[in-house]
């Protein structure tokens, strides 16, 4: 499955931003109580590629960055710093036809299907828009393409009049993973896709996920907060913090021999029903502001094991083994394997078959 | 009867609408003692933020709590005037919600808005209610309360709110807490910190604790016993073990084969086909009925609970102590 190049590589992105505020914030500066915002360093020099075909986890806390780099891959967004290069190409440097290919052909599927249906158009409208709209297909076929993605995505095409109100969380979610589809795509970005769903619907949302990345062999990013669902689902998991990637492997030896102490943590958290009567909490203290992150490894005033060297050096990621970047100043800059952190079925047999 | 800290039975809470009885909830049985966590688990609109409404007695109109039994330390709150549940409230039984500015004030300092709150029910000092309020913020794990306590809620993070708000429900030292979902919208690590806290709050201080979730793996890491929703109803209720371990009722099971750690990468995703029915619209019967393949024909009927005071399920055909559900 190695292909000499990437599909999508972005090399030292940077992006900063002026803070957003929430709503207690903004209520507070109203009545003079808080300072008007500074600058966010959303992402500091994230390097990552994606190879055609492959399932890529994007985990990290909220604030971490994933979005934010979802949207920078799918150009979006403009860099402070870097670039983002798709099969080769600078996408910012994209003109024309072959920037409006490249958007077509990367799409996001985000978490509030219903934030991003219009209310007032019935699904017929909302799947077959950009198809017609790209020339992508006559006039008269968009009724049949519809029919055929919503048959697709497990939707019942005789509900090709209705509007999204009248469908339930889960079957939202399948129109806008058929809209996205509507396009031809051959690279997905699901942001979150699924975390506002029932565990039932999640369930029957992943599979169809699986099941169209098979069918129509496309390239994934997959966007959680839940690290239970990216196992499932990914190929190599890429663990952010702060902006910045602290380590990257394959999945299963993410779980088995994660070396980061962060991504330790995170396993660790894990809320899992075989485990009555876990002691929680292994991280102490907040996740600090990405605005003043803290000095060295952003990492360093949570970790267990920091040392002086990391409070004044940041650590770049280094490869640890086949596949996998870690980016901690212990052992010589390879990170620390924490043992039997995280067994399970399938990373047993890997690990006794020398896999790992 | 031997006095339980909580018991409700056959709980029924009901929202008329235009279009019709909404049965929000619909068969509730609970028990709780001093010291115990309970985790109410189920899907949206299964019908557990209207529980624990209901037990508070803060469920507004169209909706009312049309039949049941709620004995708190023996008392019918059913009963009780509108003043003696508001007494109770928020000074004997404490409610946490999924937003902690549902509880905080944005432009009150937190320090003077905790210490009205102990200031409305008892009456003691303002500085003797300083000390309290600052206790209760140290007990939370909020680091320098002393320094804290004069900062207003915007200057906390999420997480940070969400330990202030319970530090606010704690004030009272109260027997029973609710806590809807409060750990929900935060990071696996802040959420671990804080399920650490409450576990050993619950125990330090022998409250009773009822944590609504939609997450199994929290609840089974947090409670001593669970309760199933599903359409209203409690369909399978018992001890943690007992429950996830070897479930009786084929949606609990449904449940557990579909999360994702379970499941082998590479099969596709053991799911329950379906989805849970409208409120409006609920089938005949069992409400699972539709997507339950062990359905028959006695399902036409709403089954009622089986079991013991401890240990009980809802279904004509539960699964076998052992047995796995094809
Ligand atoms: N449009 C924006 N304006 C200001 N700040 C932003 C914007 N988008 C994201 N941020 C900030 O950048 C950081 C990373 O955000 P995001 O990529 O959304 O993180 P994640 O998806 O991991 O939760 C956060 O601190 C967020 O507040
Ligand atoms: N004010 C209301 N009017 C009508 N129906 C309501 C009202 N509030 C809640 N419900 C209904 O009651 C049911 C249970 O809601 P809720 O207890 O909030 O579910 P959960 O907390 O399990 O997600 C849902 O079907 C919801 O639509
Ligand atoms: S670099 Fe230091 S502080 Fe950062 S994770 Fe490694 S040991 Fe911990
Ligand atoms: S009563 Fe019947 S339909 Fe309901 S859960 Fe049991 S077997 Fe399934
Ligand atoms: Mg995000
Ligand atoms: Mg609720």
């Amino acid at each position: 499955m190695t292909d000499a190049q990437p599909m999508i590589e972005a090399a030292g992105v940077i992006k900063n931003f002026r803070r957003k505020t929430d709503l207690a914030e903004r209520i507070a500066m109203r009545v003079g109580l808080a300072q008007e915002p500074g600058t966010v360093h959303a992402l500091d020099d994230v390097s990552l590629s994606i190879r055609r075909g492959e399932v890529v986890g994007l985990v990290g806390e909220s604030g971490c960055g994933k979005s934010t780099f979802g949207r920078a891959v799918a150009g979006m967004l403009p860099l402070t710093g870097g670039v983002v290069r798709r099969n080769g190409q600078d996408i910012a440097k994209l003109k024309g036809a072959e920037a409006r290919a490249m958007r077509l052909a990367t799409q996001i599927i985000f978490q509030d299907p219903m934030s991003s249906l219009n209310p007032r158009k019935k699904v017929l409208e909302i799947i077959g828009e950009a198809p017609r709209l790209h020339g992508l297909v006559a006039r008269g076929g968009v009724r049949n393409l519809v029919e055929g993605l919503m048959d697709q995505v497990g939707l019942d095409p005789a509900m090709i009049n209705r509007y999204p109100h009248q469908f339930s969380g889960g079957q939202r979610q399948r129109i806008g993973i058929a809209r996205a589809l509507a396009v031809n795509p051959d690279f997905l970005i699901c942001d979150e896709s699924i975390a506002a769903l029932d565990v039932s619907i999640q369930a029957q949302v992943i599979n169809l996920l699986v099941r169209l990345r098979q069918d129509l062999s496309l390239t994934l990013l997959f966007i959680s907060h839940d690290l239970s669902v990216v196992r499932y689902i990914s190929d190599r998991v890429v663990i952010m913090y702060l902006g910045r990637v602290v380590e990257s492997a394959p999945t299963d030896r993410v779980f088995a021999a994660a070396r980061h102490p962060y991504t330790q943590a995170l396993l660790e958290e894990i809320p899992r029903i075989d485990r009555r009567g876990h002691r929680f909490s292994s991280v102490k203290g907040e996740i600090p502001s990405p605005m003043n992150p803290p000095g060295g490894c952003h990492f360093h005033p949570r970790c267990p094991l920091a040392m002086d060297r990391c409070r004044v050096e940041r650590p770049m990621l280094k490869q640890a083994g086949r596949d996998h970047a870690v980016a901690c100043h212990l052992d010589g800059g390879f990170g620390r394997p924490k043992p039997t952190l995280f067994p399970t079925q399938s990373t047993l047999q890997a690990a006794e078959s020398g896999l790992l | 009867m031997s006095e339980h800290l909580l018991e409700v039975r056959g709980l029924r809470t009901w929202f008329e609408t235009p279009k019709g009885t909404v049965k929000a909830v619909d068969g509730v049985d609970l028990t709780l003692n001093r010291g115990e966590i309970l985790g109410l688990v189920g899907e949206s609109g299964s019908g557990k933020s209207i529980t624990g409404f209901s037990l508070l007695g803060l469920v507004d109109p169209p909706g009312k709590v049309v039949e049941g039994d709620i004995r708190f330390q023996g008392e019918d709150l059913r009963a009780a005037s509108a003043r003696r549940q508001r007494a109770l409230r928020g000074n004997r039984i404490a409610m946490i919600f999924q937003d902690p500015m549902m509880t905080l004030n944005p432009v009150l300092r937190i320090g003077t808005q905790m210490i009205e709150t102990v200031q409305a029910h008892e009456k003691v000092s303002k500085s003797e209610a300083r000390r309290r309020a600052r206790d209760a913020l140290g007990m939370v794990g909020i680091p320098h309360p002393e320094e804290r306590i004069d900062a207003y809620p915007h200057e906390f993070s999420g997480g940070m709110r969400q330990r202030v708000a319970i530090a606010i429900a704690l004030l009272h030292k109260p027997d029973l807490i609710i806590a809807d979902e409060p750990t929900t919208a935060l990071d696996v690590t802040i959420q671990s910190q804080i399920l650490s806290e409450v576990q050993s709050l619950t125990r330090d201080l022998g409250m009773g604790l009822i944590w609504i979730s939609h997450d199994l793996g929290v609840v089974g890491q947090l409670a001593n016993k669970v309760a199933v929703m599903y359409a209203g109803r409690i369909v399978e209720r018992g001890a943690v073990d007992d429950v996830l371990d070897r479930p009786r009722h084929p949606y609990t099971r449904g449940l557990l084969d579909s999360l994702p750690m379970e499941n082998d990468r590479g099969q596709p995703l053991r799911q329950i086909p379906g989805n849970a029915p409208p409120p409006l619209n609920r089938p005949e019967g069992c409400p699972f009925r539709p997507r339950c393949a062990r359905a028959s024909e006695a399902c036409l009927a709403e089954p009622a609970e089986t079991g013991t005071a401890a240990r009980a399920w809802r279904c004509f055909h539960p699964l076998e102590q052992t047995g796995v559900f094809a």
